[in-house]
């Protein structure tokens, strides 16, 4: 394993929005979310469920619902929680289930990034509407986009708060 | 009657923007508020454009908006500086009419 590697990946991550053309190949989709599966689950529960849209016209229609949705991507990726699932991690059985998306999420777009591929997680999209675009059931409900595409214009780094004033050593 | 059309067409995609963040802006930081609107006016002028009432000033704006618009998420001032220049901008245009 190399450490180099890894931080580089880390950092090097951005919100992308605005891609090219570029179909992803299948065996690339397969990779980054068999990567979304090995993020941890508080108990394991693993509540989440991705789909997958490739489909332009869907793309184009969940565009139109998706307000913080920049560019035009290849893929877009559906976050959900399974309700049912994060039931089983009792009353903070959902706010758990944020969580571990979240983690899935991050992992997918590392190896997004790693595959020279650009992605952005999107919060601000109609997840009614959503819902009924793609025929999502009850108890199945939409957290996260993550658009995937290729990109030329990779944006700088925005910066971050520094390790300083975050981190706090034994005690706040 | 299935119209598959609407669906390309600008003005309703401008719609479909104006609706989903009327309900999301409820939600959302206030400055997206700002966000939706700007982002709005810089579809508008694409519809403008389609429709042949644009002219290079405009065409300026829009241009400056998609500039300028990701501001909003990294530097919140800067943002707000940009719609000064943004609102002068526009002034000058109605000036000139
Ligand atoms: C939970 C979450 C929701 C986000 N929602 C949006 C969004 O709706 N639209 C968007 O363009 N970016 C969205 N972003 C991207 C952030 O703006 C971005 O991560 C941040 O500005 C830092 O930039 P970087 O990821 O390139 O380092 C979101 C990020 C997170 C973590």
């Amino acid at each position: 394993m190399c450490l180099e590697d890894i931080i580089r990946v880390i950092k090097g991550r951005r919100c992308v929005r605005s891609f090219r053309e570029g179909e992803i190949p299948n065996e690339y989709i397969h990779k980054i979310l068999e990567a979304g599966i090995w993020a941890p689950s508080g108990g394991n529960i693993q509540p989440w469920e991705f789909i997958v849209v490739r489909n332009r016209d869907m793309i184009d229609k969940i565009k139109l619902v998706s307000p913080g949705l920049f560019g035009d991507p290849s893929v877009i990726i559906v976050v959900c929680i399974n309700l049912e699932k994060a039931k089983r991690g009792g009353r903070i059985g959902e706010s758990m289930a944020i969580i571990d998306v979240s983690m899935a999420a991050q992992n997918i777009m590392l190896v997004a990034y790693a595959l020279g591929i650009g992605s952005c997680p999107i919060v601000s999209f109609s997840k009614t509407a959503v819902k009924e675009l793609l025929d999502i059931p009850k108890y199945v409900e939409p957290i996260l986009l993550i658009t995937l595409g290729y990109t030329d214009k990779w944006p700088n780094p925005p910066a971050r708060r520094p390790l300083e004033e975050v981190v706090h050593y034994e005690k706040y | 009657m299935k119209n598959t059309n609407i669906v390309k067409d600008p003005h309703f995609k401008l719609l479909s923007f104006l609706i989903t963040s009327a309900r999301g802006c409820i939600d959302e930081p206030q400055l997206y508020g700002s966000l939706r609107l700007i982002d709005a006016a810089a579809r508008l002028i694409d519809i403008m454009m389609v429709e042949g009432k644009t002219t290079e000033e405009l065409l300026n704006l829009k241009k400056a908006i998609e500039e300028n618009i990701v501001l909003v998420m990294y530097d919140e001032k800067k943002y707000i500086e940009f719609l000064d220049r943004l609102v002068k901008d526009l002034a000058k245009i109605i000036k000139s009419a």
